[in-house]
């Protein structure tokens, strides 16, 4: 077999591997997709951003499959939407200002208009730590990895969101 | 867990679930086969009828054939398994003239696979006896006097054959 022939196999040995990986990948993390999608509407607010943000992440995932570790999926698809969601955030932010508009907020809850009054009036970090820890269940020191900040920050963002919704529920009843 | 907590975490997860979530995953890069695949499925009653016609068609045109062209690389001709579709033009020149193929017609395919409305899209086609540089090889023939006549996809959207499908275009 010549080089050629070689490399043309180990080519088609490859394109076989990434289809193989292509449905390795989409059974491991599309079943945490929709998930992903409301947790970033309550993250960044808008609908429409929050399924761009997630299409973007799962796609990204899947560009760097071969880096995850295999531990849990859920925090790894997690941890890149939500680092796409706060670089949302900043340029929506700034492209406001620019044009000084009020800031959208497309999603409402009829149900409790309370709690996400109150969860939307954190900031996009201490919102996503306060539920990847409430609703979520991680420790603080996933949660550090997860938004690559110390821990000691995660432990003061969690402490005063958990304050802030204590404060405003009481507030509003 | 205090009384309160608990009462957060249960509002702040049923809040979460009451946000609407109904947009599917993107489709991942290499996908298209799989996908056109499951929309044949969904169309599987059309598909019979439009094969059974074909087949009757098909087998006009067989009778009145001089003498098939088997592809090249099929099951018991010469470049079985040489997966020339995973190579590069020049490359797969390179390998055919190594197994005695010198006398190779380049059939170069250029244009759009897809029309801007989704629809087929339109393509020429020029011969040369010489390979393009790049694109998709799409294995060809062997003809009656031992020519070959080898096909390059280089239409855009274009996603090559065989066990190279879906790779980016050489």
């Amino acid at each position: 077999m010549t080089s050629i022939e070689t490399s043309a196999a180990a080519r088609a040995t490859r394109a076989a591997a990434s289809k193989g990986d292509a449905d390795a990948f989409e059974a491991a993390v599309r079943p945490h997709y929709a998930k992903l999608v409301r947790r970033l509407v309550l993250v960044v607010g808008d609908e429409r951003d929050a399924e761009d943000i997630a299409q973007d992440a799962y796609l990204k995932a899947y560009r760097s499959w071969d880096r995850f570790d295999g531990a849990d999926v859920r925090a790894w698809l997690y941890t890149i939407a939500l680092r796409l969601a706060f670089n949302h955030l900043r340029g929506r932010r700034r492209w406001l200002a620019a044009i000084g508009r009020v800031e959208p907020r497309t999603w409402s809850d009829p149900s409790d208009p309370d709690l996400w009054g109150a969860l939307r009036a954190l900031d996009a970090r201490t919102r996503s730590a306060l539920l990847l820890n409430i609703v979520d269940g991680y420790t603080q020191a996933e949660i550090a990895t997860m938004l690559s900040v110390p821990e000691g920050t995660v432990a003061s963002w969690i402490s005063r969101g958990r304050a802030a919704l204590r404060r405003d529920l009481r507030r509003d009843r | 867990m205090h009384d309160d907590d608990l009462d957060l975490s249960t509002r702040l997860a049923a809040l979460e679930m009451r946000v609407p979530a109904t947009a599917q995953p993107p489709a991942l890069p290499g996908q298209g086969r799989r996908r056109r695949f499951a929309l044949s499925m969904a169309m599987a009653p059309a598909l019979v009828l439009a094969l059974v016609a074909t087949t009757a068609a098909g087998a006009v045109v067989a009778v009145n054939l001089a003498q098939g062209r088997p592809g090249i690389q099929n099951p018991g001709q010469p470049m079985a398994g040489v997966h020339l579709e995973c190579m590069t033009p020049p490359e797969a020149a390179e390998v055919l003239a190594a197994h005695g193929f010198t006398n190779v017609v380049w059939q170069v395919e250029a244009g759009a696979a897809v029309a801007p409305d989704g629809g087929k899209g339109s393509s020429t086609s020029v011969q040369q006896s010489t390979p393009p540089a790049h694109g998709y090889v799409v294995p060809g023939s062997i003809l009656d006097d031992g020519s070959v006549i080898m096909v390059v996809d280089q239409r855009v959207g274009a996603t090559g054959v065989g066990d190279c499908f879906g790779q980016p275009m050489p």
